[in-house]
């Protein structure tokens, strides 16, 4: 019966203490001792503290238990000793009991590790806790808060002796209270987590809002028993995004309020938000028409380039713009001018785009081009009527003029006052197709302000103009100073040159002062802006520049009614300079000359 | 009938591998379920346009909005179809190493994808282009590296 006990059963017999019974287990004890043999000789592993007591045991009779000795290298027993008696009551050995208890004591310092490494942790997590940021807190499944990190006295600046499960809820605003203590209930409830913002009263008296955030200790099956959960103050984010919501709301009011069709568009350029007024123009809903539905309301023929443009804006960040027909609820077509800019800043690009009511503009400007038209041929018409009744008028003066001359020569008058009137009919006649000729030159100028403009060489084309007017230049003894060093080039039509300078230089020809032979000064230069400018100085008449009743730059208008002229040249200079953008000006003192100023102000500078 | 388009990023970058998985794939899938229509890839950016029965073509888009390859889904398009556009299913990406690529069924370069055709309303149309724009950039013969800016 003692071979099959769970424990090290041996005998040590006499004084000497030698072997007596040993069971199995005690076997791997004592190891090779065998009967009879002393125990101190084979102690197998039985350890030298627990040999050097057997004696005195024997000796005294007492009994020893030693607990959790370590024998051996792998192995601890609990080894209790005690004596035994012979008939006569004297001690005849000692019964030794070993148990096996190395199991229990490797559990033991296990179990002493782990205790150190849990003080390890808790107290990393201590510190962690007790420094983050963010205040910690545990909630049991009745509710009572059974801890609050030092952060949550430091900002509510309750004192540590407070009760958390009474003070908390009396620090939540009182608009806040309800909704957290029950959200936070029927978390507890449900045994899941939470997750909201409340205002928390900070120890100043100030609420900010808290972003409060808890799980549950899960240890299944069982049902959770502890909260634990952290607060994090989220005032200026909550601020921050109540106010873009504000601005977000005001801006979308502001945008629904405006008569006009405004809409947004992401990145990618779809649209995301379309404002009231364009669902009252389309009739259509948000979701009708979607991110593109803008370009099925387009004139059919007008979709797929309103849409390459689109698309085209949209790779490469160019603001769109272009005019186009709108189709509104009714079915009727209105001309808008839509337009869409690209906004970036670091929430990525967005679009932004209005589709503007022009129709009104676009009829307005159709009934003007259409009016426009109109004048343009009526005035047309005029200066081919003109152009034409100056020429075949030309054919009866001449004949006239051969008529009469053939009159005078046949016919002879006794009366001299006769002669002086034929002298005046002859005038009259010369002036009348000398008028004609002007007109139907000043007609012909008009139709050449589309000539074809060429870089000229100022030198070469002004003497050209002079040697057309040398006669009259030889007539008068005229001395002609031609300056175009500071100038030599200028980008013009040659007719128009030709026929400013001619008028001018002829001008100053015909109204030279009796007294002095004429001094002509032709200086082309550039203004210090580089503008070109010929000048044309005289030392002739003059003129009265601002006088109402002789207008120098007049049709027909003429300063010196002695001189020949028609009065067509000088509108014909003004007409021609104004119409290629450019202007005239002129000086004039009565008796000692004229100067005219043409700015050419020429279409290649303008631009 | 009706026809989905959609935008969204894929979690991990796809290999040319994965790629071709899932061409092979969804096209034995699609033409099973009579799904036509076509798939663009770039740099995580994927859009696809799909045409179908009305349920199957809102099954397939419960299943690609839950699967968890990719995220941010946005749905752009999701209405009634009177016809089909598209005869079959393709996707059209960059693969790394082009020669397997062009032989495949259904795969597409990306510079050399058909225009939309002119049965889809030109809103529609739009919509595609958009979308190509989006995930392969102004020149679609480049890789293109750039990702969408995240759905707000």
């Amino acid at each position: 019966m003692l071979r099959q006990l769970p424990a090290g059963v041996a005998t040590l017999e006499g004084p000497d203490l030698r072997y007596g019974f040993i069971n199995d287990r005690m076997r791997e004890l004592v190891g090779e001792g065998q009967p009879g043999q002393r125990v101190t000789d084979f102690p197998g592993n039985l350890p030298s503290v627990f040999l050097e007591m057997l004696p005195r045991i024997y000796t005294d009779g007492s009994e020893h238990t030693a607990k959790a000795c370590a024998c051996g290298p792998h192995h601890c027993y609990d080894l209790s000793v005690q004596p035994y008696h012979d008939e006569q009551g004297q001690i005849a050995g000692l019964l030794l009991l070993a148990v096996d208890v190395s199991e229990q004591e490797a559990a033991r310092q296990r179990a002493h590790e782990l205790a150190l490494t849990t003080r390890h942790l808790d107290a990393r997590l201590r510190v962690l806790t007790e420094t983050a940021p963010l205040m910690t807190y545990t909630v049991d499944a009745a509710g009572a808060v059974t801890y609050v990190s030092p952060q949550w006295y430091r900002f509510t600046g309750q004192p540590p002796t407070a009760d958390l499960t009474a003070i908390w809820p009396l620090l939540v605003h009182p608009d806040d209270r309800l909704r957290v203590l029950y959200e936070s209930a029927a978390g507890r409830r449900t045994g899941t987590g939470w997750n909201f913002e409340y205002r928390l009263r900070r120890y100043d008296g100030v609420y900010r809002w808290m972003l409060s955030r808890a799980l549950p200790e899960v240890h299944p099956p069982e049902a959770p028993f502890f909260w634990h959960g952290a607060l994090t103050e989220v005032h200026l984010e909550r601020e921050l995004s109540e106010a873009r919501r504000r601005g977000e709301a005001e801006l979308r009011f502001l945008a629904d309020s405006i008569p006009e069709l405004v809409w947004t568009a992401s990145a990618e350029g779809l649209v995301d938000y379309y404002n009231q007024f364009t669902m009252e123009y389309t009739g259509l809903t948000k979701e009708e028409l979607g991110p593109t539905g803008w370009v099925g309301l387009l004139y059919l023929q007008e979709q797929a380039a309103a849409a390459r443009r689109w698309v085209q804006s949209v790779a490469s960040g160019e603001p769109f713009e272009g005019e186009y027909r709108l189709r509104r609820h009714d079915g009727v077509y209105r001309w808008h001018t839509i337009r869409a800019r690209q906004l970036s800043d670091e929430s990525g690009p967005r679009w932004f785009g209005t589709c503007s009511d022009v129709e009104e503009q676009y009829r307005l400007r159709q009934v003007l081009q259409t009016q426009y038209d109109e004048l343009s041929r009526a005035h047309h018409n005029l200066d081919t009527f003109v152009y034409a009744a100056s020429h075949d008028l030309r054919q009866p003066t001449n004949n006239l003029r051969g008529l009469f001359e053939e009159l005078r020569r046949s016919a002879s008058f006794a009366d001299p006052e006769q002669a002086v009137m034929l002298g005046m009919v002859d005038t009259a006649l010369a002036e009348l197709d000398s008028t004609l000729i002007d007109l139907a030159t000043t007609v012909r100028t008009q139709r050449q302000q589309q000539e074809p403009v060429e870089v000229l060489d100022m030198s070469l084309v002004l003497e050209e103009i002079l040697l057309g007017l040398r006669p009259e230049i030889m007539q008068r003894g005229a001395r002609i100073d031609v300056q175009v060093g500071e100038a030599p080039g200028l980008r013009y039509s040659r007719a128009n040159l030709r026929s400013v300078v001619h008028n001018l230089v002829s001008n100053a020809l015909k109204f030279s002062h009796p007294n002095r032979p004429p001094l002509i000064v032709l200086r082309s230069y550039l203004t210090p802006d580089g503008q070109p400018v010929l000048e044309v100085r005289d030392n002739g008449l003059g003129m009265h520049i601002d006088d109402p009743a002789h207008p120098i730059f007049q049709l027909f208008a003429r300063q010196h009614t002695h001189v020949d002229g028609t009065g067509v040249g000088l509108y014909l200079v003004q007409r021609i300079v104004s119409s290629q953008g450019g202007h005239l000006a002129v000086t004039s003192v009565i008796g000692e000359g004229t100067t005219f100023t043409i700015h050419w102000h020429t279409p290649s500078s303008s631009s | 009938m009706k026809h989905i388009v959609y935008l969204s990023r894929a979690v991990h970058a796809l290999t040319d591998h994965d790629l071709q998985h899932l061409l092979d794939q969804s096209r034995h899938d699609n033409e099973q379920q009579g799904i036509t229509g076509v798939l663009f890839y770039s740099h995580g950016n994927i859009a696809q346009l799909f045409e179908g029965e009305d349920e199957i073509a809102d099954a397939l888009f419960a299943r690609i909005a839950q699967d968890g390859r990719h995220s941010h889904v946005r749905k752009l398009v999701d209405k009634p179809i009177a016809a089909r556009s598209f005869s079959n299913w393709s996707m059209a990406f960059h693969p790394l190493v082009t020669e397997g690529f062009e032989a495949l069924q259904g795969f597409l370069l990306p510079h050399h994808m058909p225009p939309a055709p002119d049965s889809l309303p030109i809103a529609d149309a739009l919509v595609v282009e958009l979308v190509r724009l989006a995930v392969f950039g102004p020149d679609p013969s480049q890789p293109y590296h750039h990702a969408l800016p995240l759905a707000p």
